[in-house]
């Protein structure tokens, strides 16, 4: 190609990411299991699934920091597993490792100019500074810095060489709710600014509000991709009308004739909702005491999407 | 390229001089020990320290006027006498004086009587009493004076004998060695073991664990440039103490050295050296805490062995057979020869061991180490 650009696979020029039937096995354990996916410029893609589902290593593969046993990938058009490629992609990737740190005893600052030292090229470190929210704490030392923040420096130095794709794996693993706001925010500043997204979480709810692209993976295969309303449109069962606080006692007082209640957690009563039947059992309830309970819709998450698939939960600590 | 390096061992070395305890193990530590041994054994006694050969000796018994002789030297009080046996020869004599005297922190001065001294003196003829000693040695002056008047005072006490006791001063060419002399270079090496060990247990261990090494290995870094890297900072804090070190030990202690080529290359040996034990290290125990923890077992006994605080010479057998694989042993030997012994030939060698050991060790540990993951 004109500007020297490798050749992607045919009719995919703007895919940034392309993976085609990819295995990856430890002897006898296969950790990823003949996947195959594609990343399109400008996009936000979330690989989501439980621990040991195959996440980080798929990652890593396209990061050139582990070799696939079978299938190919491409990152930019260059080969993963050609050497001669490797060094292109690492030129022109960003990467955040899963539990990454940078050095203890440099400053924000000095440890942006460190990695960024490693680039031909690398972007000013207070625009980094301030695009991460961390002019404040510029000259503090990393060890110094609560975990939310020392995330924030994991996601300025990964971005140090200005990539054509950041790689985020696991960016929000272990930290509080507040400081994984402040990630999310990050990461949708990338997005505003068109950068290409490859995202790894266990959180439904991260995958759900960041992405734009979801593939969820399990025991090494993709079992569904999709915008997230895609998937939760196809996968994430009824929408459930809840009441809240009803107990028991709300159990007893339901109308006649209403799909299957059934009481959850703090005494809510959750009532699967079929298109077209709000209205008549809204009507239904306001003839009952429950009328002055509060109500809601809930429309299904990922979550439900992943129950629906796998039949079981993903914890908190993503197993 | 050259900036990645540059930027790998100015990461290091800000790491380095940010941390206390760093400082206080590769400073401060070494310092405090220079201080505390030279306290303890830096200082002899008053009286000069003074090996005695007499060869005259009649069945096993000092004949009658070298042992008058002697007597008269002890009561002068001025000297310690450290009886050197009869049947060696003069320069078995020497010899020995020059290790049991180095191992006991005295100074290297023999006196000889020879043998048929008393029946010379008896038939009217010269006896000669010799005299080793370094004209350079700061006692060399008083000791000899002291010995001289001993010598006329003895002479005019044997009736009819004034003129024919002589002493002839022989010179040798001794450094006076004292204990602190051998300690310093014991201490360089010592601080060149620690911190290159745990510096690279350090920056390969804890960096692979806080994935910073994962990180790197993202980037257009090589495994090289990082290795480099490490041990050109390796060499920087090596040059470091080895200056600290030397300077403290001048200014303390009077410890003069000389800094040649061999230094050079023993210090440049000890950065590749040790380091690339702490890889080989790091990479065989994997968790950075249990290769902290092999890393101490490993410096600690070659710490004691390796004739760091004293000379391998007072080891048991076994311990000295078990010295000579340790690589500190001829860092430690090299570095004697080199800074403080002024032997040339000795030195090289040990600089080729220690360089050939650096070898092995840094390709070993090069190889072994994981940059991707697999």
């Amino acid at each position: 190609m004109s500007n020297g650009q490798p050749a992607p696979f045919p009719g995919q020029s703007d895919k940034i990411v392309q993976v085609e039937n990819l295995s990856k096995k430890y002897g006898e354990n296969v950790a990823v299991n003949g996947i195959s996916f594609s990343l399109t410029k400008g996009e936000v893609f979330a690989f989501l699934g439980p621990n040991g589902a195959g996440k980080t290593t798929t990652v890593e593969i396209l990061e050139c920091l582990r070799n696939p046993t079978g299938g190919q990938a491409k990152v930019l058009g260059y080969d993963v597993s050609k050497r001669s490629d490797q060094a292109e992609i690492r030129k022109r990737i960003g990467v955040l490792p899963q539990d990454f740190n940078a050095i203890d005893r440099l400053t924000v600052r000095e440890n942006i100019n460190y990695f960024g030292a490693m680039f031909k090229h690398q972007l000013d470190a207070d625009k980094l500074i301030e695009l991460v929210d961390l002019k404040d704490k510029r000259d503090e030392q990393f060890k110094r810095l609560s975990g939310g923040l020392k995330q924030r420096v994991g996601l300025a130095v990964s971005l140090v060489n200005d990539p054509d794709v950041v790689f985020l794996d696991e960016p929000t693993t272990g930290l509080d709710p507040r400081a994984r706001r402040d990630v999310w925010g990050v990461v949708e500043r990338l997005k505003s600014q068109g950068k290409t997204v490859f995202l790894t979480t266990h959180y439904m709810d991260e995958a759900e509000y960041l992405a734009d692209i979801v593939s969820i993976i399990d025991h090494g295969q993709i079992i569904a991709s999709g915008t997230p309303d895609q998937l939760i449109d196809t996968h994430g069962g009824k929408k459930t009308l809840i009441i809240r606080e009803a107990g028991e006692e709300g159990l007893k007082q339901l109308p006649l004739g209403l799909p299957k209640a059934e009481l959850r957690n703090a005494g809510d009563i959750a009532i699967p909702l079929n298109n077209g039947e709000l209205t008549n059992i809204l009507m239904g309830l306001g003839a009952t005491p429950l009328h002055d309970k509060e109500i809601e819709v809930r429309r299904p998450t990922l979550d439900d999407v992943f129950l629906n698939l796998t039949g079981r939960r993903v914890s908190e600590e993503g197993n | 390229m050259r900036s990645r390096i540059y930027t790998i061992i100015s990461g290091h070395f800000k790491s380095w001089y940010r941390s206390k305890s760093n400082i206080f193990w590769t400073i401060a530590f070494p310092l405090l020990l220079i201080v505390l041994f030279g306290a303890i054994f830096g200082n002899g006694s008053t009286k000069f320290d003074l090996y005695l050969q007499n060869q005259d000796l009649n069945a096993n018994t000092p004949t009658m006027y070298s042992q008058g002789y002697i007597s008269v030297l002890n009561n002068t009080g001025a000297f310690n006498l450290h009886t050197v046996a009869a049947g060696q020869t003069v320069q078995q004599a020497l010899d020995y004086v020059k290790s049991d005297a180095q191992l006991h922190n005295r100074g290297q001065r023999l006196l000889v009587i020879p043998s048929g001294f008393n029946t010379t003196l008896n038939s009217g003829n010269d006896a000669t009493i010799q005299l080793y000693m370094d004209q350079s040695d700061q006692a060399s002056a008083s000791l000899a004076g002291i010995v001289r008047s001993v010598t006329i005072s003895y002479a005019a006490s044997i009736a009819g004998a004034p003129d024919h006791l002589n002493l002839q001063q022989v010179g040798i060419v001794t450094r006076n060695i004292r204990y602190i002399d051998f300690f310093i270079p014991g201490v360089i090496g010592m601080t060149l073991l620690t911190t290159g060990v745990f510096g690279a247990v350090n920056t390969n261990g804890r960096y692979r664990e806080l994935k910073i090494i994962k990180k790197l290995a993202t980037t257009p870094l090589s495994k090289i440039e990082w290795i480099l890297g490490m041990v050109g900072y390796q060499m920087i804090l090596a040059t470091i103490s080895l200056v600290v070190i030397l300077f403290f030990g001048y200014a303390l202690f009077g410890v003069t050295a000389t800094i040649d080529i061999y230094t050079v290359g023993l210090v440049v040996a000890a950065a590749l050296l040790f380091p690339g034990i702490g890889m080989v290290l790091a990479n065989f125990v994997k968790e950075a805490e249990s290769a902290d923890a092999a890393a101490n077992a490993i410096t600690f006994p070659m710490m004691f062995l390796a004739g760091t605080f004293w000379p391998r010479e007072t080891l048991p057998d076994i311990m000295k057979i078990i010295a000579n694989f340790m690589p500190l042993t001829y860092v430690n030997d090299g570095l004697r020869d080199a800074l403080i012994y002024a032997e040339p030939a000795q030195a090289l060698t040990n600089t080729i061991i220690a360089l050939g050991l650096a070898a092995f060790f840094i390709v070993l540990g090069s190889m072994l180490m994981n940059w991707k993951e697999e």
